[in-house]
């Protein structure tokens, strides 16, 4: 009984996707013709290892090729549009979550797994998105959702690159989810 | 005539300010659609839960189609936007890359945020990942960076390299999202049902 | 059994949902075609052509370069071999093959100056005045005759006969005044000192008001 009403609450919970899906589509439209770029989210945390690493070793961040793109004399490498969206993007969620009673200090994870298995995969999960991120220069926001909006291709390759890469590898971590 | 802050039809001081804002109902619409959820996300890998497929897709057919009809009625310049250049190994390797992190760690980088707000540890860890990952790119950009830059064919769109008219383009995009989302309700029914 | 008919009609929503993103996307195959061209339409270009202020003439470029006007530059579309033999003071020269390059935009594309565009004759200078005004391009002026007129009516005034009447006489001292200022020397003046007149190169700066480029997403 207790199942019934678990799989009750998964279907009331949440949107319907494809009301959540157009909202997110109209917000796109209006990111795009307001500022003329797409959302992102991979380039706010970019910033933040630059400003991190350029305060705790200067030199080494002007020296390193990468580090330097981002280092303007005159402006603090956070004060960037990304940024302040993703600053958004949490107080935006915590509403959200707080609206529906969701905000709890918790680790999500699997019945069939251990909490600390889950953190760990949660990190290898992010570097390997971090990694990618930096070499297709975008995420699913910044490059697949906003680059599909504007019929980029290489936005389009990133797209399905990603879910297919996703499907590729979902063999290998199936006992984490299912 | 859009997009408005790049014309300065609306001051350039004001794009930190719409920034949050654009943020904001970012992560409420993630957020509420359910993306603050790593077993959910995952579900799209395993057949279980379609909520990526839905939302994303459908984002990405009425943006499209909104923004090629307010091209075509001229409240925005298609040509000013900014388009995600083409840098096709890259795209496909880190794409790739992206693809695995997404269904090792149940997130990607917008919905970590949203997990992160509501207090979901997983998601402070992958954070903390994906900044790691930064990072270790940047150390290594010496080696990264061949793929990083080469292969760059500009900001193409696909009208430039599959030489379509970006109308059949989404018209036929659209009956894919629509099958697709046909296709995910039947292979949900047919998955064993997994409660999180 | 109710939920089974709300199942029913829920999923009636879908399809019908379905169909209205079909049809948007449709109806974008389905709408007129019209060719997108930047810059302004035919009828606006055909009244800029009639338009009184399409032209200037020699005596008043003359006249605008002695009192030293700054609110105009002259561009000059010969090619550089041209320019560098003969040219007006501080014209810039852009050949009319470049008209359309980057770094030409920035003197054409901008609303602080108004831009004097002049070849040997009125040809080439129209050509780059049409290509201009095609773009959307702001206050533009062809000089009238070109270089050639420039040098038989200022540099080389013919003197006036008995019979003209006294503006011409005015015009031609005018014009007299105007040479001498290019550096031109009459006998009739000669017991004067022959000053010849530096004409100081004005560097002008044009602020072009660009516009801004968005950034990346990620």
């Amino acid at each position: 009984m207790k199942k019934f009403d678990n799989t009750k609450q998964n279907r009331h919970i949440y949107w319907n996707p494809y009301f959540g899906g157009l909202l997110l589509g109209l917000l796109i439209i209006f990111t795009f013709y307001i500022t003329g770029r797409g959302l992102g989210a991979s380039g706010a945390m970019k910033s933040s290892v630059v400003a991190i690493v350029d305060t705790v070793t200067p030199k080494h961040a002007e020296n390193n090729a990468y580090y330097s793109k981002f280092i303007n004399d005159d402006k603090s490498p956070l004060n960037t549009w990304l940024v302040l969206e993703a600053l958004g993007v949490l107080v935006g969620a915590f509403l959200s979550g707080a609206l529906t009673g969701r905000i709890k200090l918790k680790v999500q994870h699997s019945p069939k797994i251990t909490k600390k298995r889950r953190l760990i995969f949660a990190l290898i999960g992010g570097i390997l998105f971090g990694l990618g991120a930096q070499i297709a220069r975008g995420c699913t926001s910044g490059a697949a959702l906003s680059g599909a909006a504007v019929l980029s291709t290489g936005g389009f390759i990133t797209m399905i690159t990603i879910f297919g890469g996703g499907y590729l590898f979902a063999y290998f971590f199936r006992k984490n989810w299912i | 005539m859009g997009p408005l802050i790049p014309n300065e039809l609306i001051p350039y001081e004001w794009n930190n300010i719409i920034a949050l804002l654009i943020g904001i109902a970012f992560g409420y619409i993630l957020e509420a659609s359910g993306f603050s959820s790593s077993r959910k996300l995952a579900g799209v890998f395993y057949g279980y839960d379609f909520v990526v497929l839905k939302v994303f897709f459908t984002a990405a057919i009425v943006s499209i189609i909104g923004l090629l009809y307010m091209d075509y009625l001229g409240y925005v310049d298609i040509g000013q936007l900014y388009i995600h250049p083409t840098y096709l190994w890259g795209a496909i390797i880190g794409g790739i890359i992206m693809g695995a992190g997404f269904v090792a760690g149940g997130f990607c980088p917008g919905t970590s945020l949203c997990g992160v707000a509501i207090g979901k540890i997983d998601a402070m860890v992958y954070v903390v990942g994906i900044m790691i990952g930064v990072f270790i790119f940047s150390e290594l950009y010496t080696f990264f960076e061949p793929i990083y830059n080469g292969y760059f064919q500009g900001n193409i769109t696909l009208m430039d390299s599959l030489g379509v008219s970006p109308f059949w383009f989404i018209l036929f995009f659209t009956i894919f999202g629509v099958v697709a989302f046909a296709a995910s309700d039947l292979v949900r029914k047919r998955v064993k049902k997994v409660f999180y | 059994m109710i939920n089974r008919k709300l199942a029913k009609f829920l999923s009636l929503q879908y399809v019908v949902l379905a169909l209205i993103l079909i049809l948007a996307a449709a109806g974008l195959l389905l709408l007129p075609k019209y060719v997108k061209h930047e810059g302004i339409d035919t009828k606006e270009l055909l009244s800029n052509t009639f338009s009184n202020e399409r032209y200037i003439s020699t005596d008043e470029l003359a006249n605008n370069i002695v009192n030293q006007d700054p609110s105009f530059i002259l561009i000059d579309v010969r090619d550089s071999i041209s320019f560098k033999k003969n040219s007006l003071p501080n014209a810039i020269n852009i050949p009319l093959k470049k008209i359309l390059n980057e770094e030409a935009s920035a003197y054409l594309d901008q609303d602080q100056f108004d831009v004097v565009l002049y070849s040997n004759t009125n040809f080439y200078a129209d050509q780059a005045w049409m290509l201009c005004n095609r773009l959307g391009y702001k206050n533009l002026r062809v000089l009238k005759g070109g270089i050639n007129e420039w040098f038989h009516t200022i540099i080389n005034p013919t003197k006036p006969t008995e019979n003209m009447p006294a503006t011409a006489f005015e015009l031609y001292s005018f014009r007299k005044a105007a040479s001498m200022y290019f550096g031109v020397a009459y006998l009739d003046a000669i017991p004067k000192k022959v000053v010849k007149k530096v004409v100081r190169k004005k560097v002008k700066t044009v602020k072009k008001k660009k516009k801004k480029k968005p950034e990346g997403g990620c």
